[in-house]
């Protein structure tokens, strides 16, 4: 029999075409929605705690005006509609990965405890969303700590004026500081403060997000 | 290390500017070292006697599309992230007719007319400033072309999509489609070489 000698573009050809014709039965080349995650790095990364954003920072970067993370209320609807954390959006854990988010942008998730957000971190990490974050204690520790503080018993002087800065933040976000005896906290209506702050979606018409140029 | 790169964070807007960059010159030299850094070479093209121009970009394209194809299904490729331009119908179909009579008329296409010009040749820096010249026109007279700009938006869409078979049956008959392509491109080649003399190389 006869030796076949191929050039080189043939065999170029040859390869193309086997590959091709592989590629007719091997299936969806999109992933969807199973994920492998790598369990050790997370569990560093729990371990470390470097996936927490503090209830100060994120007052402090809402303060700032700063636009380079989405703040996601994972809680649902009808919770949202009640109080949000300004600039939140509302992506109930569910609805998750219909919402559109970015793997490259930071993404800062809170649920009334913690809970939540966790579980809702934990899914987006397996499906490498590496930039989220987990508001720490969520939205109870934003209330205790931002809209209604109270000073310490017995504060020292340097506590009392960390506590001054602490009541114009509480201002900032319509709050009301509590005057610190242990009768007014309890008597004392804590009343939601109401909604005049901007929410992701309301904001979104006037001020358009940057679009990415992509393409040729 | 999964790909798109950027998509998953792994550089920033900055560093994406430089990848580009270098990717660019990449695309360039390849162009040129293709031939087709010379008009000659291009508009052989369309007089049947040549056509490199044919083969090249047929082969690129296939070669990305087994590349994106099987580094995807062994999960290196999250092809959910890679940008696919919305399809506006009409106006595309408009946008590649002027794009092919540039072409047959200048001899050129905007990538080569680049290559052209960064290797001295006088028609590829006129080539650009033609292309410079109608990026302004262009520009200036969007309010009057808005409307047909985005008309017939049919959204991103990809033929498996539209069509409803697999993906992967799409990138076996685009490869017959190609290797056709490759030979039929020879065999018009040889015919046209013998009945046109000295047009062309």
């Amino acid at each position: 029999m006869k030796k076949i000698q191929l050039s080189l573009n043939q065999k170029l050809a040859l390869i193309l075409g086997i590959l091709g014709f592989l590629a007719a039965f091997a299936g969806s080349p999109y992933t969807g929605n199973t994920a492998t995650m790598n369990v050790k790095e997370l569990a560093l990364l729990v371990e470390k705690q470097t996936d927490h954003v503090s209830v100060e920072e994120l007052a402090d970067w809402i303060i700032k005006g700063r636009a380079d993370h989405r703040l996601i209320d994972v809680r649902s609807v009808k919770e949202y509609e009640e109080y949000y954390i300004p600039t939140a959006e509302n992506i109930p854990v569910a609805s998750l990965f219909d919402a559109g988010l970015q793997r490259n942008e930071k993404l800062i998730l809170y649920s009334e405890g913690g809970i939540h957000a966790a579980q809702a971190w934990f899914l987006l990490k397996a499906q490498r969303y590496n930039n989220s974050y987990i508001l720490k204690d969520g939205l109870a520790e934003w209330k205790d700590r931002i809209l209604f503080p109270s000073p310490a018993e017995n504060a020292s002087p340097e506590e009392r004026s960390a506590f001054e800065k602490r009541k114009t933040v509480s201002a900032f976000f319509g709050g009301t500081p509590q005057t610190g005896t242990a009768d007014t906290k309890t008597t004392a209506q804590i009343a939601m403060p109401k909604l005049d702050m901007p929410s992701a979606s309301a904001a979104s018409g006037s001020a358009p997000k940057k679009k990415k140029k992509e393409g040729c | 290390m999964n790909a798109p790169f950027f998509k998953f964070g792994y550089f920033g807007e900055e560093t994406s500017l430089i990848v580009a960059f270098i990717i660019g010159i990449g695309f360039g030299f390849f162009l040129e070292r293709a031939g087709f850094g010379s008009g000659r070479k291009l508009a052989a093209q369309f007089y049947l006697t040549d056509l490199t121009v044919f083969k090249v970009m047929f082969t690129a394209i296939v070669t990305a599309m087994v590349g994106l194809f099987w580094l995807s299904v062994f999960g290196i490729v999250d092809l959910s992230l890679v940008y696919v331009s919305q399809t506006y119908l009409v106006p595309q179909i408009v946008g590649g007719l002027i794009l092919g009579v540039g072409f047959v008329v200048g001899g050129y296409c905007p990538g080569t007319s680049c290559v052209a010009a960064s290797t001295g040749k006088y028609d590829g820096m006129m080539y650009l400033v033609g292309i410079i010249t109608g990026i302004v026109v262009f520009g200036e007279a969007f309010p009057l072309l808005k409307d047909f700009y985005s008309a017939t938006p049919m959204g991103k869409i990809t033929i498996p999509e539209l069509v409803g078979v697999s993906y992967g049956l799409v990138v076996f008959l685009a490869i017959l489609m190609a290797l056709g392509g490759f030979v039929g491109a020879e065999w018009v080649e040889k015919k046209f070489a013998t009945k046109v003399k000295g047009v062309g190389q």
